[in-house]
């Protein structure tokens, strides 16, 4: 056999992340950075929301990635808690700040499809810093 | 495929129309956004209407603007596309619902889509009205 008969490495899988976030600039940002990963990115807009889609069984996630604070019945913890007890052995990653965010994708993305980060992380904290400032500026 | 929010950081094809796609169901959402970019569309997602004037209010791009009517929220999404008529007057609008607008409403959308809707017939006009916008 020669190297140009050898079996092609079979792709990786790609995983689907659920990413839970209320502030739709953080949201946005976080899922474009993923998807330029070549992840599969799923957008849920509260708690409430990704329970509904944890629960479709034509979707298959393999990575919750949550913010803490969030409005709505339940925060990032409580959906860490739901998860647990509902869907034992699923992944959840539990992000606190846009930069924590963006370091935790940043991870991700070295572990992903792509096996690399298509920009560093701080380009996203800078793109949410100025987006979140543009809103301020405005109120 | 580009990243939307991000295309003017990165340089990954900036030009790629982006669509912000407006429905508190999250199915529904998810579906016609998974369409959308399986299209070559970017797609940028709110979950009512408050959301999406917070990403027009921003710098990131938006060519076309797709929403649901009814919504929780502030505004609902006939109030948003009349607001985005204005203050927005370039951008492509096409409203899906159960419930038609009437009077003068209707000449707001570009396009109007009943619910349930045609996944494909959706995207195919989508990209009808974003033909100028592809390079």
């Amino acid at each position: 056999m020669t190297a140009n008969d050898a079996p092609a490495e079979p792709a990786a899988a790609v995983e689907t992340i659920l990413v839970v976030e209320d502030e739709v600039l953080i949201r946005m940002v976080i899922s474009e950075y993923l998807r330029d990963c070549e992840y599969k990115v799923i957008e849920a807009a509260n708690a409430d929301e990704a329970i509904l889609v944890l629960q479709c069984k034509e979707l298959t996630i393999d990575v919750v990635f949550t913010a803490v604070e969030m409005p709505g019945t339940m925060d990032g913890f409580g959906l860490s808690r739901w998860v647990r007890a509902n869907k034992p052995g699923l992944g959840v990653i539990l992000v606190g700040s846009p930069a924590r965010a963006a370091d935790a994708a940043a991870e991700l993305c070295e572990s992903g499809p792509m096996l690399a980060k298509p920009y560093e992380p701080q380009v996203v904290v800078d793109r949410i810093k100025r987006l979140l400032a543009e809103r301020k500026a405005r109120k | 495929m580009a990243g939307s929010g991000l295309a003017d950081k990165t340089g990954l094809k900036p030009k790629t129309p982006i669509v912000l796609v407006v429905e508190d169901e999250v199915l529904t959402r998810l579906t016609i956004a998974n369409e959308l970019r399986s299209s070559g569309l970017s797609v940028v997602e709110a979950a009512n209407a408050d959301e999406a004037l917070t990403v027009l209010r921003s710098s990131a791009r938006v060519d076309l603007l797709f929403t649901d009517i009814q919504m929780p929220g502030s505004i609902d999404g006939l109030a948003l596309a009349e607001l985005v008529r204005k203050t927005h007057p370039a951008l492509k609008i096409v409203i899906a619902s159960s419930f038609s607008p009437v009077g003068p409403a209707r000449d707001i959308p570009d396009a109007f889509f009943g619910k349930p809707y045609d996944t494909v017939k959706v995207v195919s006009k989508i990209k009808e009205l974003l033909v100028s916008f592809e390079k």
